[in-house]
């Protein structure tokens, strides 16, 4: 008994052994020799998934040797003169990313890598295996896909399969999306109630993409714990429904902020110095053309390394570059104009095109500014809410500026003047207040805040010469809607209007939601005409 | 001082009337050219609207480019029904219309579609001036809420959805009134067409100045707490040259589609309405004369700029944007008049 059990051991590890060898002379025969079509036929029969990389890598047309060895290219990177180099990644016997000496992955060019050539007729052979061999792709969309399409496909052993590329998946997206497909064959396989709510448990609980799909699927089909499935579908879709609101209003804080960042120097300015500044939202295209150039600055000419910092000194930067230049519009145009809102308003639109044009023939049609590497990416609430970093930091700022901004009307000498002109221009002049100089450093101050919006806004857009057209009517109604030269006003009344834009976004399309946004303003004034917050008083019109 | 003004409007008359037609007839002046003044009357009419309302009422609208545009989509339509006969027009083709939306339908007669032209737009100007003027909205509130409506308008019509030809607007009209458009005799036609109702246009307006009407107008413009304290109803009057001011525009847009041969949606984004406001403000606001000469000024300019540094042209308007606002408040017919009325004796 004994002997014949070692026997049959000795029998078992041997023809094993036979097999992996096969499988390695296989594998070299399609590596190195030109008849490949009997390996192809006999590696597919095997379904080795060992192997599978590799026939993955021939379907691809990417199956190259280096130093004899089978390698397929990954991720392509490109350098600063122009030349790509891609991440190796083995192929057999073990497929793992190739790194070098220092354990960082080796980067290669196309040409250090000899191609091995497969005929037409010889790829086309894996079509019958194709759904499986793509669980083995390098790269994890192309793996989410492929878990996506098992569905349909009666591959034979897929859950096997499935089961073996999930141990090895290493992307966390991709997972989901694997696991997704693994519990919805296995619930539709299950037969007593017990496994199937543990399955339809187990989807509920990974909540991938096409999850509850799979389980109102599932509860039309009639089979067991059917009923609960449907029940877990509609409460999953309740819980998604509820994410995009979240979501939604997350966006709308975001584009509320934005709008705040704008309108509060434009608010103060208008309401200190009764100008209408068309040219604000060119003050935002400066503020992004210096982050650009400060940029293009230290990595292009004088050849430093892209750190996250020059983001942080073009913050403070751009405040200074805008607000300078608005000191110089003030003293050149807007001096002459003060009180006299409609003239002013038609002076600065002709300053702001000048802007535009000046900002298009230095810097031509589009630049974009690269975002620091702590902002990329988002925060993960959970699976289906991401709320993206720059954004978060966009609304940080604002409530920086807001508290900055609030503190020096508040709490300085300056502030006090500022107010105190805005309050009577006149009288404060007959008090002894500079009204001239209050008046420019406002005007230095709003185009500086316009600046910061404008390095703010690099995070989440090209760089382009009219960027500042696409926010100034908004802002406008946002100053007209809050009452002018008020803070409280201009922060409602921005929330007001970007909340209102995405949750009108959400049920019309965008066109039909500011055309409502619009409507809805008009009405608005009806009752108060001076805005949210009217400075009180018995002050005659004219 | 009579006569030396009716000398300028008869040089005026007598130059576009007469000796551009007869350069054409003789080989001089090309029929592009002839069209092109043919434009800028349009211009020139819809900038009437704009003095009416902004130069003597002093109120700022920035959305007279959008009742422009209605006039001009509004023959545009007529005549694109007209070229494509009983077919549907081609751009609905492209975009998988399938049959043509209702708002279409009325414009297959020519009378039907110049009423609606000029009624539609009134008709939209009577509900934002009833809405805006009733809650006393004014200044600056009505020059960013109307500019805003632009924004909100020009965004509509560039949508596909909305059945006016998405971003590529309206092109590709052959014929209005059975005449080929592409005929030199209609374009010189089309042009005459324009000019006179140019004229009209100005008499009208200045038959309204001079009236008690003209001068309410302007006593809002000085005062309107004043002219509300006497008893007369303001927001009446300003509804009243808002409507005028739409009407002529769309006048004005629909005399443009024809010449032009297509209209989009750039015609009324935001900046055009401040252009047509900026060429009262070039020309000399709360003066008709100045209407008219900086709609043709500007646009004229604007031609020769455009040909020859193409680039710069945007520098130019800026700063005679600037410089009129800063240094010439009446603009150029008001620095005309100062510099005569220098050499009467001062008082």
């Amino acid at each position: 008994m004994k002997t014949m059990l070692i026997a049959a051991l000795v029998f078992w590890t041997q023809w094993a052994m036979a097999a992996g060898d096969s499988t390695t002379i296989f594998v070299s025969q399609i590596l190195h020799d030109t008849e490949k079509t009997y390996a192809i036929q006999q590696l597919m029969a095997a379904q080795d998934p060992q192997v599978f990389p590799l026939l993955n890598a021939m379907n691809e047309k990417k199956l190259y040797l280096l130093n004899n060895q089978a390698v397929t290219t990954g991720e392509k990177t490109e350098s600063a003169d122009g030349t790509a180099s891609y991440e190796i990644y083995a192929l057999y016997p073990k497929n793992e990313l190739l790194v070098n000496k220092n354990g960082q992955p080796l980067h290669t060019s196309i040409d250090a890598l000899t191609v091995v050539e497969i005929n037409r007729t010889d790829r086309l052979l894996l079509n019958g295996i194709l759904p499986i061999l793509q669980l083995f792709s390098p790269e994890p969309a192309k793996r989410m896909l492929a878990y996506g399409q098992l569905k349909d496909s009666h591959a034979p052993h897929r859950i096997e399969m499935l089961q073996l590329a999930l141990a090895r998946e290493t992307n966390p997206d991709a997972l989901r999306a694997g696991k997704d497909m693994l519990f919805a064959i296995q619930l539709n396989t299950a037969t007593d109630a017990q496994a199937a709510k543990m399955y339809i448990d187990s989807l509920a609980e990974n909540w991938g993409d096409n999850a509850p799909v799979f389980l109102s699927d599932y509860a039309k089909s009639k089979k067991v714990m059917a009923d609960y499935a449907g029940q877990k579908a509609v409460e999953l879709e309740h819980r998604y429904d509820f994410l995009q609101k979240v979501q939604n209003l997350f966006s709308g804080l975001s584009l509320g902020s934005i709008l705040i960042l704008i309108a509060l120097g434009l608010s103060i300015v208008y309401g200190l110095a009764g100008i209408i500044n068309m040219a604000h939202g060119e003050f935002l295209m400066i503020g992004a053309y210096t982050t650009y150039c400060i940029q293009t600055l230290f990595t292009e000419v004088l050849k430093m390394p892209y750190t996250d910092l020059l983001f942080l000194i073009s913050l403070p930067l751009s405040f200074l570059v805008a607000g300078l230049l608005g000191l110089l519009l003030e003293r050149l145009v807007v001096r002459h104009l003060y009180a006299k809102p409609l003239e002013s308003l038609l002076a600065t639109w002709g300053v702001s095109l000048i802007f535009i044009q000046t900002a298009r023939s230095l810097f031509g049609d589009l630049t974009a500014v690269k975002t620091p590497a702590f902002l990329a990416g988002g925060w993960a609430v959970s699976p289906h809410l991401v709320l993206p970093y720059n954004r978060l930091f966009i609304i940080g700022l604002t409530c920086l500026v807001v508290v900055l901004t609030y503190l020096m009307l508040y709490r300085t000498r300056l502030g006090l003047q500022i107010r105190a002109v805005t309050q009577n221009r006149d009288m404060s002049a007959c008090l002894g207040i500079d009204t001239k100089r209050v008046a420019a450093l406002t005007f230095f101050f709003g185009s500086g805040l316009a600046g910061i919006a404008g390095c703010a806004m690099t995070l989440i857009g090209n760089v382009v010469p009219d960027m500042g057209q696409t926010y100034i009517v908004d802002s406008f109604l946002v100053v007209v809607t809050g009452g002018v030269g008020k803070i409280v006003g201009t922060i409602v009344s921005g929330l007001g209007i970007g909340f209102f834009t995405k949750i009108l976004e959400a049920f019309f399309q965008a066109v039909y939601g500011k055309v409502c946004i619009l409507l809805f303003i008009m009405l608005f004034m009806q009752y108060k005409p001076k805005g949210l917050f009217p400075y009180k008083g018995r002050l005659a019109e004219d | 001082m009579e006569k030396e003004k009716k000398i300028y409007y008869l040089l005026f008359i007598a130059f576009f009337a007469l000796l551009l037609p007869a350069g054409h007839l003789m080989g001089w002046v090309s029929i592009n050219t002839i069209s092109l003044w043919g434009r800028y009357f349009c211009f020139a009419i819809a900038a009437l609207g704009i003095d009416l309302v902004w130069g003597y009422t002093g109120i700022l609208s920035m959305c007279q480019a959008f009742f422009f545009c209605l006039g001009s989509y509004g023959i545009a339509m007529h005549m694109l029904l007209k070229t494509s006969g009983a077919a549907l027009p081609e751009f609905m083709v492209w975009n998988k219309v399938a049959a043509l939306p209702f708002f279409w339908v009325p414009f297959q007669s020519l009378s039907l579609s110049v009423i609606l032209c000029l009624l539609i737009p009134s008709l939209l100007a009577f509900i934002i001036g009833y809405v805006l003027f009733r809650s006393r909205i004014k200044g600056v509130y009505m020059a960013i809420i109307t500019q805003a409506l632009a924004l909100a308008m020009w965004l509509l019509f560039l949508r596909n959805e909305t059945g006016l030809g998405g971003t590529n607007g309206l092109t590709d009209f052959r014929t209005l009134l059975g005449l080929p458009l592409s005929n030199t005799y209609v374009k010189l036609g089309l042009y005459l067409v324009s000019l006179l109702l140019l004229c009209l246009a100005y008499f009208a307006c200045y038959k309204m100045t001079h009236s008690k009407f003209g001068k309410v107008l302007q006593a809002i413009r000085d005062s309107e707490p004043r002219v509300n304290f006497t008893a007369y109803k303001v927001m009446d009057y300003k509804l009243a040259v808002f409507v005028v001011a739409a009407l002529l525009a769309a006048a004005g847009g629909m005399l443009y589609a024809p010449q032009t041969g297509i209209i989009t949606p750039g015609r009324m984004d935001v900046k055009a309405s401040v252009e047509m406001v900026m060429w009262v403000a070039l020309g000399g606001r709360g003066k008709l004369k100045g209407a008219v000469a900086g709609a043709l000024l500007v646009n004229f300019l604007y031609s020769i700029c455009t040909s020859l540094f193409p680039d710069s042209w945007l520098y130019i308007l800026g700063f005679l944007f600037v410089i009129t606002v800063l240094f010439f408040d009446k603009g150029f017919v008001g620095l005309i008049d100062t510099l005569t009325k220098r050499k009467e004796p001062c008082y």
